[in-house]
């Protein structure tokens, strides 16, 4: 037999909830208590942690997917059990339990059990056992017979609405209902009584609110509204937490890239046919991995008033895919060489537009490099890839004229601007680093040592 | 009337019936010399002398002992345990004997006497100061229960409970001995048994909340109208047994749905009781499953955070009303 988890209310104004991740998949066991799934609310997100224990037999919710409280998100049963399994079984114990409950019962009459309990012995265990133990119910049910009304799939109705539905001769299995998980209620026999209309119009129009959303004339004229893909789903989201959570900072430099320019300029040079050449973000990525690996809290991340500072330096880089956004990974970007770096940062980038990146490349990253340069864009500000410390937002290369020893030069500069989450990464020690970062790539000898 | 607190409305209680009735005596640990643990018998001793306001060792069973030999002599005493705690030393007295005695001697012997006790938790004192047993008392055939939440209630059913010719089990809330509230100076102030009150009416969803509970569920119903437009319907049943089930049931066949409000623990408890006869008797009139909001199922933490988070509070009552409504209302 199995048990509905639903969506839990998980905040005194909940009302609905996202499923972010499933912490089990279907198959594995869950104990009671045991973390479940991450859920967003509207005021944070939490893990949900079991309320049955079993078999994961079924995922209702998909991630990604929203729901009202007290719809069910998944299903957990008995090891080897199939949702179909459990569907029929729970059909016949409802029509069971319903039949049991037209049987007269008066609360007057003596318990027969009473003489029984007598000759149990006088252990404490006993009554604790009995207290947590659900079975007694499940037992009952096969001796009950089923009800034959219940033929088709019972429809969950509360007591109240079923006999104003009897009253007033409601098909009760022709109305949506507004209750939790679906349950009929009272309202919702009594909105049907008092405008009949025919019966697949009643199913098909089950509130008033949803007609009232269709194509709103505005002053904006006609409105299309376009439901977001699941990645942009964990953008906005992503996004909107970063900037809500993270206090940002932000600290700007130019950096003359003139250097890096005449070294890509030979590498290029003395290039053969189909040797991958680094490009400048190449050597941000570089010179980024350098200096993470010396300021130890711009690779990490604030989390849970604690600071979590991690061994890998894995430089994310944003990439601009079919209307979203995604972070692709370079791993170890410190102990990797410039030409590895180049021929890695080209594949993921590639394989991030025709859509065949895979997750673990895409996770894993202590801190971000986000390029708009080819825009044509001079300087700009990042959001934090939260939980990360901080992301650097890299402009384009610009010739300006620039002033060394009194003497004007025209110069290659690059506008970047790091944004730190201030909580880990504080301004003295971001602006170290971004000192650092700078030098590397104004003497980019540094980045082939 | 008069603005009183509790231990004062109940002390009241005490002196006016021992003035009125020559057989009302009083007894418990501290109760004369040190005036009480809580100070509800103060002034006692001065006016009524140590016959009448005795000090007795720390051996519940035995008070209580007394107490039924004494009642079914014909006095009618009021015995003070510090705790409800304590009550389950004195368990043998109580069931076996006080609630039995009527029933066993086809009532040719009585014994009406009150067994007065605070309970509840909030102030740190642990499980072995601070539980809810009102569920327990309430299971036994022979006991009245008692469970007053205001300064005026308290005096008329303590009176009433000094009147009544059964055995009345009264339980007091710790925290509740400082609450004020006006309480009528009438000597015939008495709060008859059986009779629950409605403290604030509603249409939306019924509580039902007893003792401490009476006003967490007040103040929940005013956050549900405020800020969610829910009516809620308040009733504090006031006396366990005898239940006013019907006041409930009238008020549940208007609003279509009910939550109960108890510190004592879910398992067989108060509000256990009360949805098993709803179920019973109002089933045709449920919109929504019926909602227990208890204190949890541990004994009593001693840590206040812990405490507080083992003891109902007002937005527990609130998402359980929503819970009932969900879907209902615009």
């Amino acid at each position: 037999m199995s048990v509905d988890i639903v969506m839990p209310r998980l905040s005194d104004s909940m009302e609905e909830g996202t499923v972010l991740t499933w912490m089990k998949q279907v198959g594995d066991e869950v104990a009671l208590g045991e973390e479940l799934v991450e859920i967003e609310t509207d005021k944070a997100n939490m893990v949900f942690e079991s309320d049955a224990a079993g078999t994961l037999i079924e995922i209702v919710a998909e991630e990604g997917v929203t729901l009202p409280i007290g719809e069910v998100i998944a299903r957990v049963g008995e090891k080897g059990e199939t949702p179909k399994d459990a569907a029929s079984a729970e059909a016949t114990e409802d029509g069971a339990a319903r039949a049991g409950s037209s049987a007269v019962q008066t609360s007057q009459s003596p318990r027969i059990h009473a003489a029984d309990a007598r000759s149990d012995p006088p252990d404490l265990g006993d009554d604790e056992a009995a207290a947590g133990d659900p079975s007694p119910v499940s037992d009952a049910a096969p001796s009950t017979q089923t009800d034959p009304a219940s033929e088709g799939g019972r429809v969950k109705a509360s007591p109240l609405a079923r006999r104003i539905a009897e009253e007033k001769g409601v098909d009760l299995g022709a109305l949506a209902g507004s209750g939790p998980g679906g349950r009929v209620i009272k309202v919702d026999v009594e909105n049907a009584s008092a405008a009949p209309v025919p019966e697949e119009q009643a199913a098909a129009t089950p509130t008033p609110t949803v007609s009232a959303k269709e194509k709103p004339e505005t002053a904006k004229g006609a409105v299309e509204v376009v439901e977001l893909t699941k990645l942009q789903q964990t953008v906005s989201r992503r996004m909107a937490e970063s900037k809500a959570t993270a206090p940002h900072f932000y600290l700007q430099a130019e950096i003359d890239m003139s250097r890096c320019f005449e070294a890509r300029t030979r590498v290029k040079a003395a290039a053969k046919e189909g040797d991958v050449v680094p490009s400048f973000n190449d050597m941000v990525v570089k010179a980024c991995a350098i200096a993470l690996r010396q300021f130890p809290r711009a690779n990490g991340a604030y989390r849970d008033g604690k600071f979590e500072l991690y061994e890998r330096v894995n430089v994310g880089i944003a990439v601009a895919a079919r209307d979203a956004l995604v972070v692709p990974t370079v791993f170890d970007a410190d102990r990797k060489g410039l030409t590895a770096i180049a021929t890695e940062s080209r594949s993921l980038a590639a394989r991030v537009r025709d859509g065949s990146v895979t997750p673990p490349e895409l996770s894993g990253g202590t801190f971000t490099v986000s390029n708009l340069g080819m825009y044509g864009i001079s300087n700009f500000h990042a959001v934090i890839n939260a939980p990360q410390a901080a992301i650097l937002a890299v402009g384009a290369i610009e010739e300006k004229p620039v002033v060394y020893d009194g003497e004007i030069a025209v110069g290659r500069i690059m506008g970047v601007t790091l944004a730190c989450d201030h909580r880990i990464l504080y301004g003295a020690d971001g602006a170290e680093f971004l000192a650092r970062v700078k030098s590397l790539l104004s003497e980019p000898l540094g980045l082939a040592l | 009337m008069a603005a009183q607190r509790m231990r004062e409305a109940l002390r009241d209680a005490m002196a006016e019936e021992m003035r009125r009735d020559e057989s009302v005596y009083v007894m418990g640990e501290d109760v004369a010399v040190f005036q009480g643990a809580f100070k509800v018998t103060e002034g006692l001793l001065e006016e009524f002398g140590e016959r009448r306001v005795r000090d007795t060792p720390i051996s519940e069973n035995t008070m209580v002992g007394m107490g039924v030999g004494s009642a079914m002599a014909g006095l009618r005493p009021v015995v003070e345990l510090m705790t409800v705690n304590f009550a389950l030393l004195a368990f043998d007295q109580m069931i076996n004997h006080a609630a039995a005695i009527p029933y066993m001697f086809n009532g040719q012997a009585r014994v009406p006497m009150v067994i007065r006790m605070p309970g509840g938790g909030g102030h740190q004192l642990g499980p072995t100061h601070s539980h809810s047993f009102e569920a327990m008392f309430l299971q036994i055939p022979g006991l009245l229960v008692a469970c007053p939440s205001t300064p005026a209630d308290g005096k008329g059913m303590l009176k009433a409970a000094i009147r009544d010719d059964n055995p009345v089990i009264f339980i007091e809330h710790e925290a509740l001995y400082g609450a004020r509230g006006e309480v009528p100076e009438s000597d015939d102030h008495v709060v008859e048994f059986g009779k629950a009150a409605v403290r604030r009416s509603g249409t939306d969803v019924t509580i039902v909340g007893i003792l401490r509970m009476a006003d967490i569920a007040q103040q929940a119903a005013k956050t549900l109208a405020n800020d969610h437009g829910v009516e809620a319907e308040v009733i504090d049943p006031r006396t366990l047994r005898p239940l006013d089930l019907d006041t409930i049931l009238e008020s549940v066949r208007k609003t279509n749905r009910l939550v109960i409000v108890e510190e004592g623990w879910p398992h067989g408890g108060v509000g256990a009781n009360i949805a098993a006869l709803v179920a019973e008797q109002a089933f045709d009139h449920l919109d929504a499953p019926v909602q227990r909001v208890t204190g949890a199922d541990v004994p009593m933490p001693y840590s206040k955070r812990l405490e507080q988070s083992a003891i109902p509070h007002p937005e527990n009552v609130v998402s359980a009303a929503l819970a009932t409504t969900q879907g209902a209302l615009g």
